[in-house]
């Protein structure tokens, strides 16, 4: 039996989607499930860990763990991995889940293996598919560790509305301090923000748009379709939109089931972390833009025209 | 302060990668230095030449990184390291970070900046596993660095919420995004004095090391095959009258696709 150990993302208070993605997923595979959560006030997520398919809760709550600092954080998973005998611990791919998994696994004396897409257990042996060389490639990565430690990459398990758990919460000590990384202050992303991960459709904006009108008017599409807004890097670049928009293989790495490409020619480095939606819509007047090759559906036009009748039609067959 | 930068060569991901037989094909491939890692030698420069600060970076890797290691001489690095060894290149990233472990404690470093992660792997491993090897503080996802004091930084870093503020005591691991700097273009006496610089170049046992020492008999992970990621082709394109065309995009996004 494989023990797999779920590190919850939580966002504001509130439990994101990949708790659930990446407890099915560890049920189909027979495993024994766990969630953990970290943070302040985030004990009252337990009975959500165990609707969406996790067994056993460990709840880390204290004040000290408000805002984030990645050494107390590894610890508490750490702890966690270690009261639930956990052959393997997945983190959901967020920056917490990024910043935490190498600390862990070398606590653990643990494999590691960031940004997975799927993982198999075959007797005693466990390999994992991951993309590399910015999502040009596949490797198969054979575990030689009894134990692994994985990020697991957007989108990469679907959620089961089926899966079941049981509510069986153990809370664990609180971790130290780490005096040598004060974290001071967090400067908070603006409330209300749908947020670019777990958005069923997100649409971003890139270069054509060339000013904050033309944001704006990408934006307006965005909020008509409850969808999230990203970026381009050449608009983060630009001082134009901000970091934690940017979509792309440094950036945010988004599986939505609409993309919707307004301006974006279509670097590479772009490709990389949006080439895995489901479908993908470009708007860009360059009818030989790279965006093209990857695009379901283009629009070879101005957005400024392209965007305003975008959003009209879409109202239209929605009414 | 002394100052260590990581430095990787990569294949350049703006070109095809053909996959055969579950390996990658060389022909074809050009290498260059990790972009992320041009933003940790940026980030280097630009404290020595703030708070003259004294720069090293090293390189780890099998085979000739001269030209990489040039171009960060040209930006303003004082002195380079390149472990050049052929087991290398079957390290993992906990293996890179006993490497860079060695290698950090043969100097006096007081800060280690890399880059958040390689873009052959994007593993981004290898620096924060640095800092848990030496149990030395380490912020990833870096947007900013500011000098506090001789033994001080403060650094922002992108997370989920918003961008924290952290205040680290030195020694500490810092890894940065893409971000934080745009890297410079070396001047042209840049290019010329780099030429004459000399490249200190060893292998592990050169470094008190070895491959069994660093982990490399055990490693916990390899790779077994690579595989062609399926290709996403381009669908419809559609020309001529805006609103035509996007009525029709959209009736296809609702009745076909399904997604809206």
């Amino acid at each position: 039996m494989t023990n797999i150990l779920v590190v919850a993302d939580i966002k504001q208070g509130a439990l994101k989607g990949s708790a659930a993605e990446l407890l099915s997923k560890a049920k189909a595979l027979g495993a024994k499930t766990a969630a953990v959560a970290v943070g302040h006030k985030v004990a009252d997520l337990a009975p959500q860990l165990a609707a969406a398919g996790s067994d056993t809760q460990y709840v880390v709550d204290d004040p000290s763990l408000e805002l984030f600092s990645a050494g107390p954080f590894a610890a508490a998973v750490v702890e966690a991995a270690k009261a639930f005998s956990a052959d393997m611990v997945w983190f959901g791919f967020s920056e917490t889940g990024k910043a935490a998994a190498p600390r862990v696994a070398v606590q653990l004396d643990a494999a590691c293996a960031t940004e997975i897409i799927d993982a198999a257990i075959d007797g005693d042996n466990i390999h994992i598919v991951r993309p590399a060389i910015a999502n040009k490639v596949l490797q198969r990565v054979k575990i030689n560790a009894p134990k692994l430690v994985s990020v697991v990459r957007a989108g990469a398990f679907e959620a089961d509305p089926e899966a079941t758990g049981t509510e069986n919460v153990i809370t664990l000590d609180p971790p130290e301090k780490d005096p040598a990384a004060a974290v001071k202050e967090l400067i908070s992303d603006a409330a209300g923000e749908i947020d670019l991960a777990d958005a069923d459709i997100v649409v971003s904006v890139g270069r054509g748009a060339k000013d904050q009108t033309g944001i704006d008017l990408v934006k307006d599409l965005a909020d008509s379709l409850a969808a999230g807004f990203g970026s381009s890097r050449s608009m983060v670049d630009a001082g134009l939109m901000a970091h934690n928009k940017q979509v792309g293989q440094t950036g945010k790495i988004v599986a939505p089931s609409l993309y919707v490409a307004v301006g974006i020619s279509g670097a590479i480095q772009h490709l990389a972390g949006m080439n895995g939606s489901k479908v993908i819509l470009a708007v860009n007047k360059d009818p030989e833009a790279p965006i093209f090759n990857v695009a379901d559906f283009g629009i070879v036009g101005d957005l400024f025209d392209v965007i305003p009748l975008l959003k009209e039609e879409i109202k239209k067959i929605r009414a | 302060m002394k100052i260590l930068t990581t430095v990787k060569k990569v294949v350049d991901v703006e070109l095809n990668i053909h996959v055969e037989n579950g390996a990658i094909m060389e022909k074809g491939l050009q290498y260059v230095i990790n972009a992320w890692d041009e933003n940790a030698v940026e980030a280097a420069v630009q404290l020595k030449e703030a708070h003259k600060a004294e720069t090293t970076l090293v390189s780890l890797g099998s085979g000739d990184n001269t030209d990489i290691i040039r171009k960060c001489y040209a930006m303003g690095i004082d002195n380079a390291i390149h472990i050049d060894d052929p087991a290398l290149a079957k390290a993992d990233s906990q293996i890179f970070a006993r490497v860079l472990q060695r290698v950090y404690e043969a100097g006096d470093y007081d800060l280690v900046i890399t880059g958040k992660q390689a873009q052959d792997t994007d593993a981004g491993q290898a620096g924060i596993m640095l800092g848990e090897f030496l149990g030395i503080p380490c912020v990833s996802n870096v947007i900013e660095i500011k000098v506090t004091d001789d033994t001080h930084i403060q650094v922002s870093r992108l997370g989920d919420a918003g961008t924290e503020i952290v205040d680290l005591t030195l020694p500490a691991v810092v890894t940065v995004s893409d971000s934080i700097n745009e890297p410079r273009l070396p001047a042209m006496r840049g290019i010329m004095m780099a030429k004459k610089k000399k490249i200190t170049v060893m292998d592990l046992a050169g470094l008190g090391t070895s491959f069994e020492e660093v982990g490399g008999t055990a490693r916990k992970s390899e790779i077994v095959e690579f595989m062609a990621q399926e290709k996403r082709k381009g669908g419809r394109k559609f020309e001529g009258d805006p609103a035509e065309i996007t009525a029709k995009v959209v009736q296809l996004l609702v009745n076909e696709a399904k997604v809206l």
